[in-house]
């Protein structure tokens, strides 16, 4: 028994050595760029890396990231002028792009549509409309020189906050641990590929047990829980507009309005705000416009956006 | 539980553990350990049907008991069909009961009376009712066969029928196999543990590759058949073969595996079957359990192949036709068993049913002759063939997907519903059926090569390939649990 015991977890750890090693050879899973807040509060990855993001088991989806001295993933640096023609796109993982390469990004593929006007990508994963005002805020001498800032909103996802401070719960994963639990490659393999998810979910289940058990609602009280949240969420936006600044002539929303409620594009018309709609272009598309592995828009799909942005600014600017 | 869980990772090794470190001095003790582990086991699915484990379990030792106990010929029929009418009886109600009310509704429309049935019920099917009632069966036939005497050890008995790695899904043992290992001392060997181990991950990676991984595909095309054309069709059952035989001989090499760990050994249920050279060798290598079974307690006291041709002809149709039924209630798998009789049939009247019944495809060399290829691969189209109908969820739609083949002939190629690269899946098939080949004369031992090295490297490799091929958003259960 002795001897089973031992050699079982020689062979174990033999094999998870074997495994390290395929994952790393075969490039299977993406690397973590690492992040950190700034002196501004704002936070964003550590400027200068570069690295590979994969999706899937077997690499369905393998591209190339490159963060720029300004801590986004972009094929340029960021250096606004008063005399060319800016634009600013200000989003989440979609405008990030991580899963296309970064010479592939919708900046890029606008900048193709438009030669004079350059485009800088201000994306990162998880940002909401809090981080984005923020940013904008701070880094306000350089967002002055941008003739003009899209920015994404999401609104079931976006409006939680009516203020901006560094989540913590995300800052953790700069935690030393974290740090090298993601050097073990198979590990992140394993958690990338959902292996792991069971015994996340059986202690979450364990943990909830002792929680008390939430009780089903009627659809009436669904939808009444659903209009506060709405309501919560416009109020949320009136807050951090008033308290980060929104300027109406240069900052447009880009959304997809078939996921927004009509309130709030009701109480956008009613208040001049600019936006850039895409879901009727992507609906209207007979290709997939997303990854098959995940929601993120794919190449056919960020063409769409970039179209649907150039579109907008064909038909409303002109050089100030 | 299923094997391929969190909860059986966590189970297994507590149970092996307790089994081997605390409990090892004591018989009676680690018996009565095995029986609680297996009804925790079983229970953790739905504990309600642990009863009819339980009843089964009883009614079989009482009856075993006094089957024994008379010599009057008589009375011991009498009490063997006592075990019969009860486990028959489970299954004819857990199993059955809707198909035969649906089923004389249907024939009553047919003759132009419209019935209303109120007797459907809504009855759960508890898993693995067709294996454990077989099992206990057998044990009655034992002993009226006077192949066996019946135990007194009720422990041991009920540890026996509801011993967990085969309780749900086989292989269906035979009491003169498992009971006696039941009630006599084990004893730890390393061998045997370690050779446990290389089958449990053997099993695992045909679940969890071959089977799971084609399962999406297969769904996809039986559930949309009228859209595709004839390769895709074609494709939907060569794959549904490999996913059956990835998930039901993969089940059956973890239990066999898992028995192993505990000293026990269970007997061979699959033996590469897709290397048969015809349909008569394909039942002597798939699912030999229950074929033997049918051939031990239906087959040869029906006369078997001793009582003229017409009545061996009558008797392999009728066994076919049971085993169609045993596997569920659909006109569907009694469709699947009677097509099995006209194919077995005429291998029979040829005198060719046991002439591979000692041997292997390439039995003396390396590769197969064209003869063997040809005859491996006409066996496995008939085969595959018939699981249009294992496989369809009505005799109409078997019918209409083989329609399909006629109505939409041609070629195209075919999308994962997933959006999956098509061809991985076809190197990974290329790929086992060789691996397959080389192990093809022990499937007791699917590591079988002279360097540690090498087998090591196999080992990591079969590891790489389930995460390769892992998909958390599946259905993991097996097939079989169903039946």
């Amino acid at each position: 028994m002795k001897a089973l015991i031992l050699k079982s977890g020689l062979y174990l750890l033999l094999t998870l050595v074997a495994l390290e090693g395929y994952v790393r050879v075969f490039h299977l899973t993406k690397d973590y760029p690492s992040r950190y807040v700034d002196v501004k509060g704002v936070e964003k990855w550590r400027p200068n890396q570069s690295g590979f993001s994969v999706t899937g088991n077997r690499r369905q989806n393998f591209s190339e990231y490159h963060i720029n001295s300004s801590g986004f993933n972009s094929y340029r640096e960021f250096e606004p002028t008063q005399d060319a023609v800016e634009l600013a796109l200000v989003g989440d993982s979609f405008i990030e792009g991580f899963h296309q390469n970064y010479y592939n990004s919708i900046g890029h593929k606008i900048e193709t549509h438009l030669p004079d006007v350059n485009v800088y990508e201000f994306g990162y994963a998880g940002y909401d409309f809090a981080d984005e005002l923020h940013l904008v805020h701070a880094y306000k001498d350089l967002f002055d020189n941008i003739d003009y800032v899209f920015l994404g909103l999401k609104f079931e996802n976006d409006l939680y906050r009516d203020a901006y401070h560094v989540l913590q719960e995300r800052m953790k994963l700069e935690s030393p641990l974290y740090k090298n639990l993601r050097k073990i490659k198979i590990l992140t393999y394993a958690q990338s590929i959902g292996l792991l998810d069971p015994i996340r979910n059986a202690i979450s289940h364990i943990l909830n047990l002792s929680a008390k058990k939430t009780t089903s609602t009627t659809t009436q009280h669904k939808q009444h829980i659903e209009a506060e949240a709405h309501a919560k969420y416009i109020e949320n936006f009136k807050t951090l507009i008033t308290r980060y600044g929104y300027d109406k002539d240069r900052f447009i929303l880009v959304l997809d309005t078939a996921k927004t409620p009509q309130i709030f594009l009701n109480y956008l018309k009613r208040y001049n705000f600019d936006y850039v709609d895409v879901s009727e272009d992507l609906k209207a598309s007979k290709r997939p416009t997303t990854l098959i592995y995940d929601m993120h828009w794919n190449n056919h799909g960020r063409n769409i956006v970039a179209k649907c942005i150039v579109s907008y600014y064909n038909n409303n600017f002109t050089k100030k | 539980m299923v094997f391929n869980s969190l909860g059986f990772f966590i189970f297994l090794p507590i149970v092996f553990l307790t089994y081997w470190l605390v409990l090892k001095k004591n018989l009676k003790v680690q018996n009565v350990f095995l029986l609680l582990s297996s009804y925790f086991f079983y229970g953790w699915w739905d504990w309600r049907f642990l009863s009819l484990i339980f009843l089964s379990t009883v009614v079989d030792y009482c009856v075993g008991i006094q089957i024994e106990k008379h010599s009057n010929a008589k009375t011991r029929k009498q009490w063997l069909w006592c075990s019969i009418v009860f486990n028959v009886g489970l299954l004819a109600f857990f199993k059955y009961f809707n198909f035969f009310i649906a089923s004389w509704v249907d024939a009553c429309a047919l003759l132009g009376y419209d019935i209303k049935s109120k007797w459907t019920l809504r009855i759960l099917l508890p898993v693995g009712i067709s294996f454990y009632t077989f099992q206990t069966m057998s044990y009655a036939f034992d002993i009226y066969y006077k192949r066996l005497k019946p135990t007194t050890d009720f422990l041991g008995f009920a540890a026996f029928v509801s011993f967990f790695p085969q309780l749900v899904a086989g292989p269906i043992e035979r009491a003169s196999n498992l009971l006696s290992q039941i009630l006599n001392k084990r004893t730890f060997s390393y061998e045997q543990c370690v050779s446990g181990l290389k089958l449990i991950l053997w099993g695992l990676f045909k679940k969890v590759v071959i089977a799971d991984a084609l399962a999406p595909i297969v769904d996809d095309i039986f559930a949309n058949y009228s859209t595709y054309p004839a390769s895709t069709l074609l494709m939907g059952i060569v794959f549904f073969s490999f996913q059956v035989y990835g998930d039901f001989s993969g089940y059956t090499d973890i239990a066999i595996g898992t028995s192993k760990l505990f000293g026990i050994e269970l007997m061979s249920n699959f033996k590469f079957p897709n290397f048969s050279r015809n349909v008569a060798e394909y039942w002597q290598r798939w699912h030999i359990s229950l074929s033997t079974w049918f051939r031990h307690y239906i087959y040869i006291p029906l006369g078997g192949s001793r009582a003229g041709k017409l009545k061996s002809i009558r008797n392999i149709a009728i066994i076919f036709l049971v085993s169609g039924f045993w596997h569920g209630a659909n006109w569907t798998f009694i469709f699947w068993g009677a097509f099995h009789a006209l194919v077995f049939i005429p291998v029979f009247l040829m005198g060719r049913n046991t002439i591979y019944k000692h041997t292997v495809i390439g039995q003396s060399s390396v590769f197969p002759s064209f003869l063997e290829i040809g005859q491996v691969l006409l066996t496995f189209a008939i085969v595959s063939f018939s699981r249009i109908f294992f496989r369809s969820p009505s005799i109409s739609d078997a019918f209409a997907y083989i329609g399909c083949f006629f109505t939409n002939p041609g070629y195209a190629p075919y999308q994962h519903p997933s959006g999956y690269r098509m061809l991985d899946y076809y190197i990974l098939i290329a790929v086992f059926v060789i691996y397959e080949y080389l192990i093809r004369k022990d499937e007791r031992q699917p590591f079988k090569f002279k360097y540690k090295a090498v087998r090591f490297i196999i080992y990591t490799i079969v590891i790489m390939a389930m995460l390769l091929f892992y998909d958390s958003n599946i259905d993991r259960s097996f097939i079989y649990f169903q039946f």
